[in-house]
């Protein structure tokens, strides 16, 4: 395969209160067995070379698992390839003379810490409020006392697959955190170990979620065709009959 | 029993250590320990501020666990979110003696396995603890929630993992590590909407603050803002993780490093076994110079693939040009170097021996891909053996990763792999209560040196750290703590805490008023093939020798023509790599030391001057049992040396054959 | 203790109750079930209309029987109306909402393709329905409380004098411009049903791997029916009925 020559727009924004904009580099030579990620590191040592600031971009595990990188690739999060994450897209996905947009997750929960990188914490305050089984360490009883079904182990597992990078919140039209919220509600709700603190979990869950400023899911299914591990929109459906159950029962959005 | 003259390295020798194993037979240590430690009064535990280092498997787990005991703890990652250490990067399992499958394990036989695996070159008492909590982590991730594949009839599935004659390995999909790691995570957050532990995102460890020897404190960079923080408590947790990025290529994520470790090493916080570490046999091979990071692929590939290169390095050569594709060869020119060598064990040796072979065969000129760095791992038998479809289900999403890094269908190509460095055995040392050599200051996980000797077996890393972090922290510390006066958290006035900071702030501008020419990627992958090339799979005397003095060269080029750009009070991640190449450096001399001391093979470090007539490595037991701890003097090239004797009182040390 | 009595006290039940539906996953609830409850007033006003291919006397009967529903039909109209304002409202709330959520927006869009069910008409709802709401009220303006007897707009059912709607219809529909945007606006509603319907169902928590297609494809069936459905009238009229003598 020959290289390829690409003009990047990327998103350039000096702080979290600075003004950004989009700035135009061309890099040649590129070959197609490069990731993006080496593409964009490429640039940033010709960059240092020319004596100008790199491009900040995150990224840590680059094996498509731990969730950190996440850029959206010509509108796309996670660019044009299904089910791999930006770390694992690679340069053959593109053509010579490509001209290529790259910008940062874009939500106001997400505020931009510098060019590319931004500040997903609202997902962690998330998980805070319920996104684990309340068990203190040594309170386990035999791991095989409690069996559960096969089908059951691989929902929660398909839910539980989730890498948290936020993926379907930078693609959501809403900019709406619901698949990841709801790929943890329905991971407990598959799960016996899960179930004493359902209505709890999937109320104080959803209520932060609002209080973080995340949009409505209005079932665009963006999320999911972005979503590196093809986490279902099946599970934000989930969450809603969880949620109304608990909430009905409660009386209230809050307990 | 110190001993002043040098050895022949021209090495200066420390005391021996003491490990501080407590008495009584080896399956009662542990108890006998529990029942004999100091308590915290529940109503005092409050007044205790634990700062935990890195939240992968170890330091999420000891954070969560600690703060269930009602202590204050105040955890720190580098990452964005402490869901992303690279404990979730584990394919393959974690390993727990349930005897499940009654297939005859037990904590003796778990324990054996990993000693014996470890090639005898770890302490039996924390091995057999070890081996005594797996069954408890098990438990408790069950009821986390962790969602471990299961049985038809509803019961976890196990299976053999890396050769184990028994199946112990539990295991969710290809995710283990992923999902054991935010069940961890999930007890740590559930502790900070409790308020008992404060999470600080983006934030790395530079320093250690010492008041009166014991450890009281951190100095962290905030990587959004750059200021340099400072944080005191009563006992400082390093669950920093393994330093394998000083070969710059490795199959740790980017960010992965030794600088908190290290910088614990510089303060007095002894550095074991730096040279045994384990490099993976099947991994994606380098593509181009551009590389950034290596992608391991479960080992599992190797149960029905066939490893070869060609006979002949002509052949080998046509195909590096890309003039003939693999397909194109004879069996008969082909040359299964792993069946014809080991006939028994064939393509299932473990991990260095295959590892080794891989290379040997490359030197010879008769690897293959564009680089000659590789070699071919084949399923086309398999498939006609199996049926493409059986194929796809045991190996369907290793393929498609495969597929997606490469661009080539390993279902018509043979893939291309080539070894890899996964995991460093090495680390602080530890005693059995896993406390450094500076009181108060602990190690876990990976960050330690304790439980896998020279060698880790599959499926024992994730076992590890959480035991570390679950199980043995939690009271190994409270003991310490009990005897300590609670300090208060805000305070950070102490003449230490500038001091550090200063030392920190110093460094910083140090590194950034260079001004030179090369980038912090162009020197540390300069390092990185010093480190592969003479202390990577196999290492002789002279080739240790030599890179002993070209790393200190390459050192004097990083202080002298470092190019870094961006300011030290904003994010700049080059400054970040920059503060951490440092440390790889020193940490590299410290490596290649080590393996030159160690007149040995034995796990993962492989001396060529010490090898059976099979090939097989070969220790020298009489000279080596023990613990190579070395102590910082002030001068990286100058470390003293102190030995823990390894006392073997359960097992009979025997050498490993795999004819 | 205090909080809790706090909450037990009456208006805090209420509101309590009340908040259940001011969170993301309420609104689209209420969202669903109203927007539910209109696709099915508009196959019954459909069905209410096709007494207009009978004839005058057909039509008027039809008005005449759901205007002598008397107090009934004011509890249904009220009703209607609730649901109406009901849809509206919360659909304005979560479309601010999601703007507000993202107020720095992205240089270049992009769609991700399959399985992804983004498309014009989900991205348009909030434009389709204001149109849409537009329209009802011209449209009831036009209708209901358009000329009545008093305007000479009566007829003869069974000796008994009514209101001759079926000719303010019919003379309505002479009007090109009138037939060609009540066209355009029935066109628009067929656009806002195609996401609506499925995704009303998607709100309310009914997913089904298999179901949930047949659902969606029921919806595009439904959405081009009810438009074709609503096309109909207005364009036979216009061609083929005779405007009435008076």
């Amino acid at each position: 395969m020959s290289n390829l020559n690409l003009t990047l727009k990327i998103w350039r924004q000096p702080s979290p209160d600075a003004p950004g904009a989009m700035h135009t580099y061309k890099v040649d030579n590129i070959s197609t067995h490069m990731s993006f990620l080496e593409m964009l590191d490429v640039l940033n040592e010709r960059l240092v070379k020319e004596g100008k600031e790199p491009v900040e971009f995150d990224y840590d595990c680059r094996e498509g698992i731990c969730g950190t990188c996440g850029l959206v690739i010509n509108g796309v999060a996670h660019g044009p390839r299904k089910l791999t994450a930006t770390c694992q897209l690679h340069m053959r996905e593109f053509k010579d003379g490509d001209v290529i947009t790259i910008e940062p997750w874009r939500a106001n929960a997400f505020p931009v810490i510098k060019d590319l990188v931004v500040d997903r914490g609202a997902f962690d305050r998330i998980v805070a409020k319920g996104g684990y089984t309340s068990v203190n360490t040594g309170n386990a009883r035999d791991a095989n006392e409690i069996p559960i079904g096969k089908e059951d182990a691989d929902k929660a597992f398909d839910a539980a697959a989730c890498i948290g990078c936020a993926a379907c919140v930078a693609a959501c039209p809403n900019a709406s955190a619901s698949l990841f919220v709801s790929a943890k509600v329905a991971q407990y709700a598959h799960l016996p170990q899960g179930h004493p603190e359902r209505e709890r979990r999937v109320l104080k869950m959803v209520q932060q979620m609002d209080a973080e400023g995340f949009g409505n899911c209005s079932n665009h299914g963006e999320c999911e065709a972005v979503c590196p591990k093809g986490i279902s929109i099946s599970n934000i459906a989930l969450m809603r009959r969880e949620y109304m159950k608990a909430a009905l029962k409660t009386g209230a959005a809050v307990v | 029993m110190s001993n002043a003259t040098p050895n022949k390295w021209n090495i200066k020798m420390g005391a021996d250590l003491k490990n501080s194993i407590p008495e009584g037979p080896l399956d009662k240590k542990w108890d006998n320990y529990k029942s004999g430690i100091g308590v915290v009064n529940p109503a005092n535990k409050r007044k205790y501020t634990v700062l935990v280092i890195g939240t992968g498997l170890a330091g999420a787990s000891a954070a969560a666990s600690l703060a269930e005991l009602g202590y204050n703890v105040k955890a720190f990652c580098t990452q964005d979110s402490p869901r992303r250490a690279h404990s979730i990067a584990a394919q393959g399992g974690i390993n727990a003696a349930k005897n499940y499958q009654n297939d005859g394990d037990s904590i003796w036989r778990l324990f054996y396995d990993t000693i014996k695996g470890g090639d005898y070159r770890a302490r039996e008492a924390n091995v057999h603890r070890l081996a005594q909590v797996s069954v408890n982590i098990i438990d408790q991730c069950v009821a986390q929630g962790v969602p471990f594949a299961r049985d038809y009839g509803g019961l976890l599935s196990n299976r053999s993992f890396g050769g184990a004659l028994v199946s112990r390995t539990f295991y969710a999909r290809g995710q283990t590590g992923q999902q054991l790691l935010l069940g961890a995570y999930g007890a740590m957050m559930r502790q900070v909407d409790l308020g008992k532990v404060q999470v600080y995102t983006h934030r790395e460890m530079l320093d250690l603050v010492k008041i009166d020897g014991h450890a009281k404190g951190v100095i962290i960079r905030n990587l959004r803002t750059g200021e340099i923080e400072s944080y005191a408590g009563d006992a400082v947790l390093l669950c920093t993780g393994g330093y394998g990025n000083v070969y710059f290529l490795s199959t740790n994520a980017m960010n992965s490093n030794v600088t908190a470790a290290w910088r614990c090493h510089k303060r007095g916080a002894y550095f074991a076994n730096p040279c045994f570490t384990q490099i993976h046999p099947t991994c994606i091979p380098v593509s181009g110079d551009y590389q950034s990071k290596l992608t391991l692929m479960s080992e599992s590939l190797r149960n029905d693939g066939r490893v070869w290169v060609p006979k002949t390095k002509e052949m080998a050569q046509k195909i590096q040009r890309g003039e003939i594709g693999p397909n194109d060869l004879a069996e008969e020119d082909r040359d299964y170097f792993l069946e014809r060598r080991y006939p028994t064990f064939g393509n299932l040796v473990p991990r260095d021996v295959a590892s080794r072979n891989a290379k040997y065969v490359c030197n010879e000129g008769r690897g293959v891909g564009k680089t000659g760095l590789a070699v071919y791992l084949d399923f086309a038998e398999s498939i006609k053996r199996l049926g493409r479809k059986a194929v796809e289900d045991r190996y369907g999403n290793l393929f498609e990763m495969y597929e997606r890094i490469t661009g080539e269908n390993p279902y018509e190509v043979p893939m291309r792999i080539f070894p890899a460095v996964h995991y460093t055995m090495g680390g602080l040392w530890v005693d059995y209560n896993l406390m450094t050599t500076i009181p108060g200051l602990y190690a876990l996980g990976e960050a330690n040196f304790s439980d896998h000797g020279a060698n880790r077996l599959g499926a024992s890393a994730l076992m590890q750290g959480l035991a570390d972090g679950y199980f043995v922290a939690p009271y190994t510390v409270g003991d310490y703590l009990a005897g300590q006066k609670p300090v208060n958290p805000a305070d950070t006035s102490h003449e230490a805490f500038k001091e550090a900071r200063d030392g920190v702030d110093k460094q910083i501008k140090r590194l950034l008023s260079i001004k030179g020419s090369k980038t912090v990627l162009e020197l540390h992958r300069e390092l990185g093939l010093k480190m592969w090339d003479y202390v990577g799979m196999s290492r002789t005397a002279e080739g240790l020798q030599k890179v002993l003095k070209e790393i200190p060269a390459l050192r004097e080029t990083f202080w002298n023509d470092l190019n870094l750009m961006g300011s030290d009070m904003e994010w700049n991640r080059s400054l970040e790599f920059a503060g951490r190449l440092a440390d790889f450096l020193d940490l590299g001399e410290l490596m290649a030391l080590d393996a030159l001391n160690r007149e040995e093979s034995c796990g993962g470090h492989f001396r060529e001057e010490y090898q059976t007539a099979d090939g097989e490595a070969l220790r020298q037991d009489d000279a080596f049992a023990y613990v190579a701890a070395w102590e910082y003097t002030g001068e990286p090239g100058a470390p003293v040396l102190h030995k823990e004797h390894l006392q073997f009182e359960n097992v009979k040390l025997t050498q490993r054959s795999y004819k | 203790m205090q909080q809790a009595d706090k909450q037990m006290s009456r208006p805090g039940v209420l509101s309590a109750v009340l908040s259940i539906f001011n969170t993301s996953v309420g609104r689209k609830v209420i969202t669903g079930l109203t927007g539910l409850g209109l696709v099915v007033f508009i196959l019954g006003h459909l069905a209410g209309n096709l007494s207009l291919f009978i004839g005058a006397e057909a039509f008027n009967a039809y008005a005449h029987k759901l205007e002598s529903l008397g107090p009934l039909l004011y509890v249904i109209e009220i009703g209607l109306l609730a649901v109406f304002v009901f849809h509206i409202v919360y659909a304005i709330a979560v479309t601010s909402q999601n703007k507000a959520a993202r107020k720095a927006g992205y240089v270049q869009h992009g769609d991700a393709g399959k399985p992804s069910q983004k498309n014009l008409s989900s991205q348009t709802m909030i434009y389709t329905g204001l149109i849409l709401a537009v329209f009802i009220v011209v449209h009831v303006v036009m209708f209901k409380f358009g000329p009545g007897m008093g305007s000479g707009y009566a007829y003869e059912l069974h000796g008994e004098q009514v209101r001759d709607l079926h000719r303010l219809v019919v003379e309505s529909f002479k009007n090109i411009w009138i037939v060609l945007g009540y066209c355009a606006v029935m066109l628009l509603m067929g656009v806002h049903i195609r996401h609506g319907f499925w995704s009303a169902f998607q709100s309310l928590g009914a997913y089904h791997p298999r179901y949930t297609r047949l659902i969606q494809s029921a919806g595009v069936l439904l959405a081009a029916a009810l438009a074709l459905g609503f096309f109909v009238l207005p364009i036979y009229i216009y061609l083929f009925v005779e405007l009435p003598t008076v």
